[in-house]
């Protein structure tokens, strides 16, 4: 293991790094305390400049309260979730299906549609936005969650693409082989063979696309305008419009919006941390 | 596995139906289909609209006008661009600096003491949170009279500085709360490729007294090579797609300073100074190009490891 | 009745040929065995009977049919894949019906023969298990039971024991001749392992670069190799060859002189030779005599001993350099760096020509 273990190092660096250890991480995390701080910070004392001291009171009730009372941020919350799941549902069901495709049969165009699917999933997003909000209008889905869905769910798939083709490439062929030659037919080696062993990765690109999607902010103010479709990303953006030098509230209000992802990648940290160094560990 | 084999001629006389003689080549494009259907509606075909639509100018409902190259000799001469430009540039290079801090982070991190696990994750937290919300904590971070950091520079410095407001520092100042995120993303990629080398080569390396930086330089790194491959593509795809901080932190302010290209050709495109679909088009053309340019070196990477 | 026959099959990748012609015909109920060196075109030339691979050209037929582009499902061949291919997420029982399950049988006729598979191959407590909770030999049999349930009139298995140990490698192979004997189908089975050729084999075919080289029974093989691959490939320890030179003798004999100098005469057996030419002799070290001077003698200088109880071995340096290997009684013994004396017996001698053909086979077996 690189670095040596501090556990063989002298007592006195065992004792150095363990008392860095926090020191380095409350430093790291600094900016995000002190929203976790303000959040629960009564109004009045910024407004007597107390930014950074101990909190003359606990006020997280009242702060959060009036976030939810006095903002869209429930209906933004709702939205998002209308956007976000049905967006993992659609990419992932997707690029199980390529991703098999791609990583199965031997045919001409193979490398070529899968790097079809690579390379746009490298390119600067930005280049899609005229046609693709030109034709999310004509199609009646400007300003709806099922128009940013769609969009989500056809660039997610390049991703996801990647991911799944390489998953199922780790899978010993021959158990593809040894179906093929007891008769089984295609769809039921996928359905009956490969889907099951897919579990992890589904489990692992479920977390990143339901993270990546949530934090989308481009297409939320691109694809969006009214409260009713607004994701919470775009509609956090509007409130600190509203709440100008509220801090409290906006503070309040960020850490709502983060809580779904963060509390997703607690929950699956395993699956999140694997799915996000796929091809880290190998060529 | 990736040798081509040529299709087999299914010849009249196999038993059973057309479905059942074709059915391996057929397969492939069946399942395909779905997926492929979406990508190209809305990624592949809108690439090329994108060009298509740079060559006019359109406002987005009124009949486009055909002006060939019009766009792009107006961006020749429009300094907001050459902004743009120069700060996308910036980001690029400043970005980067994620790699190896998040090399120094996973280092740091890699021991087994007790709660490290922990740490790790709590590390890694600055990813996981929207960069609205990352935008968010760094303007009240540095928020003129009460920020945090002008707080800081004041007692330091003995002047404060106000960062988002003032032209030389804003770029700077966002792109340090891009890197935040950033580097947590490398510091996990590093980590895991510090796990998968074989503690033996290690132990070898030891008693072959490698220590300290011969052995990260000779040993460790060369067998980190993947995951600093990878964590170079999403650092410089993301100094690229550099929107959202620019958006939330400074709205493109003060005066125009602190834009980048994808910010530049959304103002363009949609916001309130009109809209001028074909200009926006042609700006992203432009950071498409320097984009290709990046993305060929990664594709060639990756498909001659396929090949291979 | 499942005869398989190839004619003329290749397989090419672009340029390259894998299997440069292959000519072969399995008798219904034989067990035919693969063998050859790794990179050889055998697990290959399985693949395509099994349809895993496409026929470049040539022919296939099983049971008088031709299959040559017909897909794998239809070819009535089941396979054992040298990994075992079992299905992680099934139990035993799922694992050995599955295909039955997927091609459309009825329940009842999938448990019934569910039932006659594990119970011919010990598997009745293990049907409720996974794979992943079974040994090494278990999943084998588990691979094999997947087989049987089909009732395919040829079986084809690839390397299925190279990922057991020794022992129980011994034991499996036990079981598969058995399993033969009972199902009286027709078995191909690729190997690397040429003592499992020799013990299993009704016939064996002797892979080369994608050539036949030989196909014959087992002691055929080991008596009268066709070539200088073969002898060197059949039979372990492996076949001394010395560089030497025959000249024609009157009464259809021929003398061949040793590098040491001694001359040994061979019986012909109709093979003619004009006039003196480079040979290469070939002898097993089975039928080197330690200590006697029988037909042809060669000294050497003892490099290495190895002693195995049952059998010793013995590796010299010839005099005029080249080595020899020599298996003795387990009870002799030598000093490292003595010189010993090793009898050629002229009848277990074989002679290959400059272009590694065979001109004389020994006659031990006649």
């Amino acid at each position: 293991m690189f670095p040596a273990p501090v556990a063989k190092a002298s007592p006195g660096a065992r004792f150095a790094y363990s008392a860095l250890l926090p020191l380095a991480l409350i430093v790291w995390l600094l900016p995000l305390i002190g929203v976790a701080v303000t959040s629960v910070r009564p109004a009045g004392d910024l407004a007597a400049g107390n930014y950074f001291g101990i909190p003359s009171g606990f006020a997280g009730v009242e702060n959060y309260s009036a976030v939810f009372q006095n903002s869209p941020i429930g209906q933004y919350i709702l939205n998002s979730f209308k956007v976000t799941i049905p967006t993992v549902i659609g990419a992932v069901a997707l690029s199980c299906l390529t991703g098999f495709a791609l990583a199965v049969y031997r045919f001409k165009l193979n490398l070529t549609v899968f790097f079809l699917f690579v390379a746009g999933n490298f390119i600067p997003f930005q280049i899609l936005m005229v046609p693709v909000r030109d034709l999310t209008l004509r199609a009646g889905l400007y300003d709806t969650t099922l128009g940013l869905v769609l969009f989500h769910v056809a660039f997610q798939t390049g991703f996801c693409t990647l991911f799944m083709r390489n998953f199922i490439k780790a899978l010993p062929f021959a158990l593809i082989e040894s179906a093929r030659v007891e008769g089984v037919s295609e769809w039921k080696i996928f359905r009956h063979i490969v889907l099951p062993l897919m579990r992890p990765a589904i489990a692992a690109l479920s977390v990143l696309i339901f993270t990546f999607v949530w934090n989308d902010y481009f297409w939320a103010t691109v694809l969006v305008q009214g409260s009713h479709a607004m994701p919470v990303t775009a509609g956090l953006y509007s409130l600190n419009g509203q709440w100008i030098a509220a801090w409290h509230l906006v503070s309040a209000g960020s850490i709502v919006a983060a809580l779904p992802p963060v509390a997703m990648f607690f929950l699956m940290q395993k699956h999140f941390i694997a799915g996000l160094t796929l091809g880290a560990t190998k060529g | 596995m990736t040798a081509i084999a040529p299709p087999a001629v299914a010849e009249a006389a196999a038993p059973g139906g057309f479905w059942k003689r074709h059915q391996r080549r057929l397969a492939p494009w069946l399942f395909l289909a779905p997926g492929m259907l979406f990508f190209l509606i809305y990624v592949i075909v809108p690439i090329f609209q994108s060009i298509w639509i740079s060559f006019y100018d359109w406002d987005g409902l009124s009949p486009a006008t055909w002006i060939g190259f019009g766009n792009y000799s107006e961006l020749w001469t429009d300094d907001a661009f050459y902004t743009s430009l120069w700060n996308n540039l910036l980001w690029l290079v400043l970005y980067l600096a994620a790699v190896p801090l998040g090399l120094f982070a996973a280092l740091f991190l890699n021991q087994t003491v007790t709660g490290v696990r922990l740490y790790k994750s709590l590390f890694f937290f600055p990813f996981v949170i929207s960069q609205v919300v990352v935008g968010l904590i760094f303007s009240w971070f540095y928020a003129p009279n009460f920020g945090l950091f002008s707080e800081f520079t004041e007692w330091v410095t003995g002047r404060e500085i106000a960062v988002l407001a003032d032209e030389r520092y804003v770029t700077l100042g966002i792109i340090v709360a891009g890197l935040w995120p950033q580097i947590a993303y490398c510091m996990i990629l590093f980590l895991t490729g510090l796990n998968n080398i074989n503690p033996e080569q290690i132990e070898a390396a030891r008693m072959d007294n490698a220590r300290g930086w011969r052995m990260l330089w000779h040993i460790v790194l060369p067998q980190l090579g993947p995951a600093t491959f990878i964590a170079l593509v999403v650092t410089v795809i993301g100094a690229l797609r550099s929107f959202d901080l620019v958006s939330i932190m400074t709205d493109g302010g003060p005066y125009g300073s602190s834009r980048v290209l994808s910010f530049y050709m959304y103002e363009q495109a949609l916001s309130e100074y009109g809209f001028r679909m074909g200009y926006g088009a042609a700006i992203a053309v432009v950071l498409f190009a320097i984009m290709m340019v990046f993305i060929s070196v990664f594709i060639v990477r990756m498909f001659s490891q396929e090949r291979a | 009745m499942a005869e398989v026959n190839l004619s003329g099959v290749r397989k090419d990748f672009g340029q390259v040929s894998v299997i440069k012609g292959v000519d072969l015909a399995v008798k219904d109920g034989e067990f035919c065995v693969f063998v050859g060196p790794s990179g050889c075109g055998k697990s290959t030339l399985l693949r395509m009977i099994a349809g895993l691979e496409d026929i470049s050209a040539g022919e296939l037929r099983i049971g008088g049919a031709d299959v040559t582009r017909i897909g794998p499902s239809d070819r009535g061949v089941a396979m054992v894949f040298q990994s075992y291919a079992l299905y992680p997420h099934m139990t035993v029982r799922e694992n050995i019906g599955f295909g039955l399950r997927m091609t459309g049988h009825p329940k009842e006729d999938i448990q019934r023969r569910t039932a006659k598979a594990a119970s011919m191959l010990q598997l009745q407590p293990l049907l409720d298990r996974k794979p992943s909770q079974l040994s090494g030999g278990q999943r084998q049999r588990v691979a094999i039971g997947r087989a049987i349930v089909r009732e395919p009139e040829v079986f084809l298995f690839d390397e299925p024991l190279s990922n057991l140990d020794a022992a129980l490698r011994v034991q499996m192979r036990a079981e598969i001749a058995t399993l033969h004997h009972d199902l009286g189908a027709t078995m191909i089975y690729v190997t690397h392992d040429q003592v499992e050729a020799m013990t299993m084999a009704d016939k064996i075919v002797v892979l080369n670069a994608g050539k036949v080289e030989q196909v014959g029974s087992p002691l055929e093989l080991y008596h009268r190799p066709k070539n200088l691959f073969v002898a060197g490939f059949i039979g372990s320890p492996k076949m001394n060859f010395l560089k030497a030179v025959a000249a024609p003798l009157p009464e259809g004999r021929i003398g061949v002189h040793l590098p040491g100098g001694g001359t040994i005469a061979l019986d012909a057996r109709g093979a003619r030779l004009l006039q003196e030419e480079p040979v290469t002799l070939g002898i097993r070290p089975e039928h080197l005599e330690l200590g006697q001077a029988g037909g042809g003698q060669l000294t050497g200088t003892l490099k290495l001993a190895e002693y195995l109880g049952s059998e010793t071995m013995f590796f010299l340096a010839l005099e005029n350099g080249g080595e020899l290997a020599v298996k003795a009684d387990g009870l002799a013994k030598a000093a490292i760096g003595s010189t010993l004396c090793v009898g050629v017996p002229a009848r277990a001698c074989h002679l290959f020509d400059s272009e590694g053909r065979t001109l004389v086979n020994g006659d031990l077996s006649a």
